[in-house]
């Protein structure tokens, strides 16, 4: 989703579009459910928000359940099954409008990673007893099935970007996501480059800004967890990073949770795929 | 400044200087180690600096490294610049509440600390001079700015030092203090050579009581300065830069750049002139209470160029390179009189992916590239003087009251605001105003009528913000702050035939020239009056066009793009208008607003009928942000359409009216 068509969804939170008390929802599907409790990390303005809010399905917070409608549905996880695949569905028709939150349903997670390799490989690897786990080919986003009308990046996503998204949805006014690198927090934070300073690979410069910078600000190098930022241009920085490391080196920097988004799949396609090859499982050894 | 006697501090008393400083009320400033660099940091002592450690740089690269020498400041320059102290990263703007209908909207006016900056080089202080003059060039100068930058003491500490990024010595702003210091220091192996740049400094000199410097201390000084200058050289061939950087708009190496740069906008954040900002909003959950901040943007984001309705001024990566070059060494001087660069070379050490800027000014703008023709009029003479610094003053929020409304079309409707605020009454057609609503983002609105007693603003809803400020009910209030910008000289098209082309909701910013021009008819020649509008349904002010067209006394005609059931009159583009008339357009005075395509095409087609470039009026739109040319948003070649215009003429505008990317 490009972000221009997130801030004319944002847009259309003006008041005429959203009711005074919007019905909410939050749902999830292959996922940590880390993103849906960045909700409840609102803490001081969780209770303020339930005001202004008909929270009407939130697995983590109430056992009230609804099948819809909804005005605005957070939608959490990758789609990674047939029954996941029908639901998503099920949920848009039911939705005024859909938000996907976090890594895995914006860009399919890390589980996407898989999407690399064959299916049935991956799972004799993982699962002893294989026979009951049904999972469609490829773990992907969920703006690979339905139409999305807006999107919070991140693993998890930003408790600030996620008041925001609510404070302009209850107030009627654009919300302020901002779709810059990563770069510009660190130089307003003060954040020395750790790419240019201490020869750190960082994905700063083709990341999404949103995450205040954590990473380097504690001296490491972005991995590029809130996935592409607008005008991304990972050719140059994959070259650049080329010049001191292997293909397989510079493709592992791209292989984090937002790699199957377009702009890291290239990257990676480009320099062989994802490095690590699938393992034989062994017996877990004795505690 | 040499004429300065020179005195010696000791190594070993340098904390005196910091003493000193401290005693001054001042909190000390200056260069520290953290995180794998020298940063600018707030100092205890001298036992913070850097001491015994060097820097080398390159494109991409910056390393330290250990040397066990006595001496603190052989490093070069650190990443952090001093605008992070006068022009910081985020800075708040306004408090604003609403009750009810009631709106309460205040300047937040900063109380900077006193500070010393400690070992300022010679292109930093050319940096601080440089940003003082664009914060301060507009009418109205940024008071944040201006506070801090008067709050702070500066000591200099020549360079003793040079590395492969340097290139002051092109920029004319180094390695050799020439002034802009307080106080003037060079690094020997055994102390300090410190002199006096400014009555502050020869305070701070008599307090430490020192002796004079020998003559050799002073020798071993300029020697060392000498050195860095050989070691520098000249990278960069200064001399007609500006001149063919403009004729190089075309250079195919734009798109090369595009490929490599990553537009992360590191080299504009280090960049110790950038200045541009964006402004932020927050507010609780009710949206009664917020406050507006700017923090620090740049031109290589995407989201610089935005505006409402979600165009795009520089939507790809070689116009920002564009705009970033091209202003930072070419129309910085039309703007500002100086260059924008320093030549500090921190834009090449901190590009992640070590674009070198000096290679690229060298490949698009050679010194053997044939003079091209310039992409719009030299700037006046008078622009190339270092541009005078503006009174600075707290921005002024006026609250009015809107009386009432009507609504223009589906999505245009007109606010009556009462005030008696006499800035605001003093409005000159063309000018504009920001609208002001607690929560929202605060567009700039085109004053539609200049009334005795209020002013009417004209708003199509086009965002968020513009959608609540139409839906106010009456009685309610909104903050105005203004009026902005340059207006239509409707005074110069006095004796002069008058034509007046609008598109759309074009009319609101040309109704003021409308009833400036009628309400002293007898002063101007023919007056014509050609209106277009996408459907009938889009039509502005359609009772008192109706009413202009009943009049004898001047000609109005209308168009529509695509007619419906009702309408009669004629379709097509407003252009058609004119297309057989039999005026002639040598004695005419044009005034053209609506979308910028229909402008281009409105000017090209007065231009056929002979009308002089320089009589042809237009306001452009742009994403005005700050009103006062101090955001850096509306940038359009060597303009701030907020500052210098909306209203400028076409010959002022030459090719940068319409040129894609710009």
């Amino acid at each position: 989703m490009e972000p221009q068509e997130l801030i004319t969804v944002a847009r259309r939170g003006a008041r005429a579009d959203v009711p005074k008390r919007p019905r909410i929802g939050v749902v999830k599907f292959a996922s940590c459910d880390g993103c849906q409790l960045t909700l409840l990390d609102l803490e001081d303005e969780l209770l303020a928000v339930a005001e202004r809010v008909d929270l009407i399905e939130f697995a983590e917070a109430t056992s009230r359940r609804s099948m819809g409608p909804f005005d605005v549905l957070f939608v959490e996880g990758s789609i990674s099954t047939e029954e996941q695949v029908e639901e998503i569905a099920r949920l848009r028709a039911v939705s005024h409008r859909l938000i996907t939150i976090g890594a895995c349903a914006t860009a399919g997670g890390i589980q996407a990673i898989r999407n690399w390799f064959d299916l049935d490989e991956v799972r004799d690897t993982v699962y002893p007893e294989p026979t009951f786990v049904e999972s469609l080919a490829q773990a992907r986003p969920v703006s690979d099935f339905v139409a999305v009308d807006g999107e919070l990046r991140g693993c998890p996503i930003s408790p600030a970007q996620l008041r925001e998204f609510l404070v302009a949805l209850v107030t009627g006014r654009r919300a302020q996501l901002p779709d810059e690198a990563v770069c510009l927090e660190c130089k307003r934070q003060g954040v020395v480059c750790v790419a240019v300073a201490g020869g750190i690979p960082c994905l700063g410069p083709v990341t999404r800004t949103g995450c205040g910078a954590i990473c380097p600000a504690y001296g490491r190098g972005c991995y590029g967890c809130f996935g592409p930022r607008e005008s991304a241009n990972t050719a140059s920085l994959a070259s650049w990073f080329s010049d001191s490391r292997s293909a397989p080196e510079v493709s592992r920097l791209f292989s984090g949770f937002t790699a199957w988004s377009a702009p890291f799949r290239t990257t990676i396609d480009a320099h062989g795929g994802p490095p690590g090859q699938l393992v034989e499982p062994t017996e877990p050894e004795d505690a | 400044m040499v004429t300065e006697p020179a005195y010696f501090l000791p190594r070993a008393q340098l904390g005196r200087l910091f003493e000193a400083l401290r005693a001054d009320g001042r909190r000390v400033v200056g260069p520290t180690l953290a995180d794998r660099a020298v940063i600018y940091d707030e100092l205890e002592g001298p036992a913070e600096l850097p001491t015994g450690w060097e820097t080398d740089t390159a494109p991409g690269t910056y390393r330290l490294r250990e040397t066990g020498s006595d001496r603190s400041f052989d490093y070069v320059l650190p990443v952090t610049s001093w605008k992070r102290y006068t022009h910081p990263a985020v800075v708040p703007l306004a408090r604003a509440r609403r009750d009810g209908a009631k709106v309460d909207i205040e300047a937040i006016v900063a109380e900077p600390p006193s500070l010393a900056f400690v070992g300022v080089r010679a292109c930093e202080i050319a940096a601080l001079t440089i940003q003082e003059r664009a914060m301060r060039a507009g009418p109205l100068g940024d008071a944040d700015h201006a506070a801090r930058r008067d709050a702070a003491l500066i000591v200099a500490m020549e360079c003793a030092a040079a590395t492969s990024t340097c290139f002051c010595t092109s920029m004319g702003t180094g390695p050799e203090v020439e002034g802009g210091a307080d106080l003037i220091a060079s690094e020997l192996d055994a102390g300090f050579v410190l002199r006096s740049g400014s009555p502050a400094g020869s305070d701070l000199l008599a307090t430490l009581d020192l002796r004079l410097a020998e003559p050799v201390e002073v020798q071993g000084a300029a020697a060392q300065v000498a050195a860095v200058r050989a070691r520098i050289g000249n990278p960069v061939a200064a001399e007609g830069l500006p001149q063919r950087l403009r004729a190089a708009l075309d250079s195919p190496r734009w798109e090369e750049i595009a490929e490599r740069c990553l537009a992360c906008a590191n080299c504009t954040l280090v960049c110790p002139t950038c200045f541009c900002t964006s402004v932020a909003v927050a507010s609780d959950l009710d949206g009664l209470d917020s406050t507006t901040e700017r923090h620090w943007d740049s031109c290589f984001s995407l989201g610089f160029g935005r505006v409402a309705g979600d165009a795009n001024f520089r939507p790809k990566v070689k116009d920002r390179y564009r705009q970033w070059l091209t202003h930072k060494f070419s129309t910085w001087f039309d703007q500002f009189g100086s260059t924008g660069c320093v030549g500090c070379g921190r834009c090449v050490a901190w590009c992640p992916v070590g674009i070198d800027v000096r290679e690229e000014l060298g490949a698009i703008a050679p010194i053997t590239a044939p003079a091209g023709p310039i992409p719009w009029p030299p700037a006046p003479a008078e622009g190339h003087a270092p541009a005078a610094l503006s009174v600075v003053a707290p921005a002024r929020h006026v609250t009015a009251v809107v009386e009432r409304l009507t609504p223009e079309t589906t999505d245009t409707v007109t606010l009556h605001v009462a005030t008696s605020d006499e800035a605001l009454l003093a409005a000159r057609p063309g000018q504009f105003v920001m609208v002001e609503l607690p929560a929202f983002a605060t567009p700039a609105i085109s004053i539609s009528r200049i009334r005795q007693d209020g002013l009417d603003l004209t708003i199509r809803s086009a965002g968020a913000a513009t959608a609540a400020i139409g839906a106010l009910a009456p009685g309610a209030e909104v903050a105005l702050r203004g009026p902005l910008g340059r207006g239509w000289p409707v005074e110069s098209a006095i004796g002069r035939d008058v034509v007046i082309v609008a598109g759309g909701v074009g009319l609101a910013p040309l109704r003021p020239v409308i009833e400036a021009v009628m309400a002293e008819r007898a002063r101007f020649g023919a007056v014509r009056l050609y209106l277009g509008a996408r459907t009938p349904g889009d039509r502005l002010f359609v009772a008192e066009m109706n009413a202009l067209a009943g009049r004898a006394d001047l000609e109005v005609a209308e168009i529509v793009d695509r007619a419906g059931p009702e309408w009669l009159g004629r379709v097509g583009i407003v252009t058609h208008l004119f297309d057989q008339a039999r005026w002639s357009g040598d004695r005419v005075s044009a005034f053209v607003c609506g979308p910028e395509r229909m402008m281009q095409a409105t000017a090209a087609a007065l231009a056929d009928r002979g009308v002089d470039p320089a009589a042809t009026w237009v306001t452009l739109e742009r994403n005005m942000a700050c009103g006062v040319g101090t955001c850096g948003h509306c940038q359009l070649g060597p303009f701030f359409v907020c500052r210098d215009g909306p209203v400028f003429s076409i010959a002022e505008l030459g090719t940068a009216f319409g040129r894609e990317g710009l």
